[in-house]
């Protein structure tokens, strides 16, 4: 455990802590290009040069250990003078195409040409072309002349995914990334490599022209394409949600999330459905609809005999849960709630598993272990043999395939009244009697617990849709009308009841 | 003088096992066999022979620092990727008499506990591949290679590699990355290859003459080695002249002569050309500061070159001779060009420093630059020295730097002229 100075503070860090990790534990930032924590050290940049008493000449703060007695300083007119020089021998050959750069506001080079260097430049060399908006992937676009040749896209693919499609070829300044031959970046996790760029050379092809990144706004959120729970910025503009970027979360999912993931914010926008439909067809505002609602549910519920049912699902928050286990015992009159939520699909030995829900084990907290038994399959059966007169169905998504959707969609038509709340109207919407847009994960806040049992917030970050509502407004209104009121009143009252009801349980 | 080095070069077939043999080859290994194993590093050690790959680090330092008592396999390297412009002396110790190599491998081999031996030859030197590879086959024949070496125990094969035409492969550690079938691409240090090398093992990096001069050192004893050259510069050693000069060509001089007697003396470079005067000489291939005709008086070694008002290196001691017919600028821009050719691209200052140095150097020789660029040059290539992971930025930034500080009339010239007063190549 060696203890040395940096910049007249004393840390002691663990033997073999390089620099750059040591100095961040007292506060002291040493700007980096090239050093990733969670990857291979190259030492490539040159951008973390300090001066080390321990070192010849100045010493890379990513790759120099940390030794007993050493002192460094990160602020000498030395290292000043070397980090100029690197950001300069940088914008020799860089396009300086800000303007039309979509890593503009969120690139390393701006901010560190802002801070460290801030001169104007002395090139009066022509500068040398390289591939420009070259597709290398799927998802992703190369600019060569943005590149700085950090190695870092090279190194996840080599080191975090394995697949190793990356490369350099050519020597000197005419040095780029590329693929090797007959490949292209192609894996599940490609779009990390554009947060891990550094500057605009990586970017997306789904955001590419998409929205200028200042204007983003950040909610820390969650992404909800499987029961890995991988955190996430959400990041919208004027109240839609424009892209997510993993959110470090070392318990969790490190730095990274998968494309599918990344690119599951589009349910956000798109076959939203977002007006209240009910059965005259009429545009209808939430009070009378609520009213309604309540109206048609007592009178179902009151001939049902006991035979009515709820389908919740793992894509809810656990307040929206508990919200609907209330729900069904009281407005519903103690209905059978059932599980559904998307079909399981691949998995991989990273961060993507096969339960394509965020939720599942959030549902076990609130209804037990024992509603796992009531499957949406089960549900189709009771229905299709007529035990079932009235359903209240929380989201869209089933874990059958196309045949059994549409089965699914046939059964409905035995059903006398089914009250669909969703935000989307998916395949559904039409055979519902009453549909209830609701608000997806980015609208609501929220407690998912991902398949290790780790529990973890979503928070709101744009207003709903339309006129869609929480889940657990949606359910408060109608049991307020149907004069049966939860036991709750606000999100916040609802998530004290959550806290209290696991911990009790 | 005797020749010791370059005994055999004009011995007809010294390539073949029989002639090297007839010319008292092996014997060196014969008395090392004979030999305690640890007594060859203290002898080198005490012959004070100076790597001749250029940066001059003592033999016999470099073998002692390799891991005593480990499992893990250890191995030679052999530096035969000679690629610094101005050199041409290995090629010849390889074309000619390439047993003597291998007997130097060999001895190491034994030595040092080594597993096998790898030659990393450059590939344009074709036929000094085809040599050793026809000199490698003669000694397994011979039982001079392979199980159990002339019943010493020890078991030692060599390798010929060709590189593929990489000047940055002559650094030990692309060289290294490059014979593991990666990018010729300098590693981080430390870990020295004395502790991580080749294959992730202990390995010791040596120039093909240093290799060539242990069974030398081990035949003549080291007293006698230590006395031939000048202190701490053990040996003789072989001197390349091009240029212009009389006698351009590969001579065998002792260590720590006069710069003045290798480019003047009538034994070797012979002096200028008739009529011509010299200006310029880089004394130790293109990446050592050069010098101006009137610092030709100090020793040609790898210590006294580096003295105030000098500043240069005695390198591969390929000595470059200018006389006043060649354009300066003109030679600084032609060896910018090549670094901006050979720069492997991995770390900033020297990938986009050493293009944007050559395109102002060309601008200047062209007659097109500004004053301010001159100086603006001479910050640039100060900024790239001593900012890389390798010793090639620190080349450009020497050798660069050295036209600017020696001959700064000449680039003023060219600025203020508008163009440059020498002839056309």
């Amino acid at each position: 455990m060696p203890t040395l100075t940096i910049n007249g503070k004393q840390v002691t860090v663990p033997a073999g802590t390089p620099i750059i990790r040591a100095a961040a534990q007292v506060g002291v930032n040493i700007p980096h290009f090239c050093y990733h924590p969670t990857l291979s050290t190259p030492g490539n940049c040159r951008m973390c040069l300090v001066e080390a008493s321990d070192a010849r000449g100045l010493a890379a703060s990513c790759y120099h250990k940390c030794t007993e007695g050493a002192v460094v300083n990160t602020e000498t007119a030395r290292v000043k003078a070397a980090r100029q020089a690197v950001l300069e021998f940088i914008l020799v050959n860089h396009p300086v195409d800000c303007p039309i750069c979509d890593q503009a506001g969120e690139c390393k080079l701006q901010d560190y040409y802002m801070t460290h260097d801030h001169k104007p430049s002395r090139v009066t060399t022509a500068k040398n072309s390289k591939s420009k908006a070259k597709p290398i992937g799927p998802h992703v676009v190369f600019d060569g002349e943005r590149c700085i040749l950090c190695t870092r896209c090279i190194r996840f693919c080599d080191e975090i995914t394995g697949t190793s499609e990356l490369t350099t070829e050519q020597r000197g300044d005419h040095t780029e990334i590329t693929t090797f031959p007959g490949r292209e970046l192609d894996n599940a996790y490609s779009m990390c490599v554009t947060d891990l760029c550094p500057v605009g050379a990586l970017t997306t092809r789904d955001f590419r022209f998409k929205t200028r990144v200042w204007l983003l706004s950040s909610t820390d959120s969650l992404c909800t394409g499987c029961s890995r729970g991988c955190n996430i910025h959400m990041e919208h503009h004027e109240g839609e949600v424009k892209r997510y970027r993993p959110r470090l979360n070392p318990e969790v999912n490190e730095y990274w999330m998968c494309d599918e993931g990344r690119l599951s914010y589009q349910h956000h926008n798109l076959g939203r459905t977002t007006a209240i439909r009910l059965r005259d067809q009429r545009e209808v505002q939430w009070p009378r609809a609520a009213r309604q609602t309540a109206e048609a549910l007592t009178a179902a519920v009151a001939k049902a005999n006991g035979q009515v049912a709820m389908l919740t699902s793992p894509q809810l928050s656990c307040e929206s849960l508990l919200a609907a286990r209330e729900f069904a015992s009281t407005v519903l009159g103690n209905a059978t709630v059932y599980v559904g939520g998307n079909p399981s699909g691949g998995n991989d030995a990273f961060l993507i598993t096969s339960d394509k829900n965020p939720n599942r084990a959030g549902v076990v907290q609130v209804f037990g272990p024992a509603i796992l038994a009531n499957t949406a399959y089960k549900l189709l059966e009771e229905m299709e043999q007529g035990r079932v007169q009235a359903l209240y169905l929380m989201r869209g998504e089933l874990p059958f395939d196309t045949a059994g959707r549409a089965r699914f969609a046939a059964a409905l038509s035995r059903v006398a009244l089914v009250v669909y709340q969703g935000p989307h109207g998916l395949d559904l919407e039409e055979r519902a009697h009453i549909f209830l847009p609701s608000a997806t994960h980015a609208e609501q806040d929220g407690t998912y617990v991902n398949e290790t049992g780790y529990a973890q917030a979503a928070y709101a970050a744009v207003p709903a849709m339309g006129q869609a509502l929480a889940d657990w407004d949606v359910l408060s209104r109608i049991a307020r009308a149907a004069e049966m009121p939860l036991s709750f009143d606000s999100f916040d009252a609802l998530h004290a009841t959550l806290a209290a009801t696991i911990a009790a349980e | 003088m005797e020749r010791v080095i370059t005994a055999n070069w004009h011995v007809e077939k010294a390539y073949t096992l029989s002639v090297y043999q007839q010319h008292g080859g092996f014997k060196s290994l014969k008395k090392v066999f004979g030999m305690e194993r640890g007594a060859v590093v203290p002898e080198l050690i005490k012959s004070n022979l100076r790597g001749r790959g250029g940066a001059g680090f003592p033999v016999g330092a470099k073998w002692s620092f390799l891991p005593k008592g480990t499992d893990v396999p250890k191995y030679l390297v052999v530096n035969a990727d000679e690629g610094e412009p101005g050199t041409f002396k290995d090629r010849f110790i390889m074309e000619r008499d390439p047993h003597r190599l291998m007997e130097g491998c060999i001895i190491a081999g034994f030595t040092l506990g080594l597993k096998a031996a790898y030659i990393y030859v450059r590939g344009e030197l074709v036929l000094a591949t085809r040599r050793m590879e026809a000199a490698i086959a003669e000694l397994y024949a011979a039982g001079l290679l392979g199980k159990n070496i002339q019943g010493s125990g020890l078991d030692f094969d060599i390798y010929v590699h060709r590189g593929a035409g990489a000047y940055i492969c002559g650094e030990e550690t692309a060289l290294i990355e490059s014979l593991e079938g990666k990018t010729g691409q300098p590693r981080l240090k430390p870990p020295y290859p004395a502790v991580v090398g080749v294959f992730g093992c202990p390995t010791v990096v040596n120039n093909v003459e240093s290799i060539a001069c242990v069974p030398l050192v081990i035949e003549r004893g080291a007293e006698w080695w230590a006395a031939q050259g000048s202190e701490k510069n053990g040996g003789p050693k072989i001197v390349q002249i091009s240029g212009t000069v009389k006698r351009p060509g590969t001579y065998e001089v002792p260590n720590g002569i006069s710069l003045r007697d290798v480019v003047f003396s009538d034994l070797y470079g012979g002096g200028p050309l008739d009529g011509r005067t010299i200006r310029a000489v880089i004394p130790g291939g293109t990446s050592c500061p050069v010098l101006r005709a009137d610092q030709l008086d100090v020793k040609h070694d790898f210590d006294a070159l580096k003295e105030k008002p000098f500043e240069t290196m005695a390198g591969t001691s390929g000595v470059i001779v200018m006389d006043e017919t060649v354009c300066v600028v003109r030679i600084a821009a032609r060896i910018a060009r090549f670094y901006h050719h050979e720069s492997c691209g991995q770390c900033t200052p020297c990938r986009e420093g050493t293009g944007w140095v050559s395109k102002i150097l060309d601008r200047i020789e062209a007659g097109g630059a500004k004053r301010a660029e001159v100086d603006q040059l001479l910050d640039i290539v100060n900024n790239i020295r001593g900012n890389t992971i390798c010793p090639f930025g620190d080349a450009v930034g020497m050798s660069i730097g050295a036209y600017l500080r020696q001959f700064p009339e000449e680039f003023i010239a060219h600025v203020e002229q508008g163009r440059c007063t020498y002839p056309a190549w």
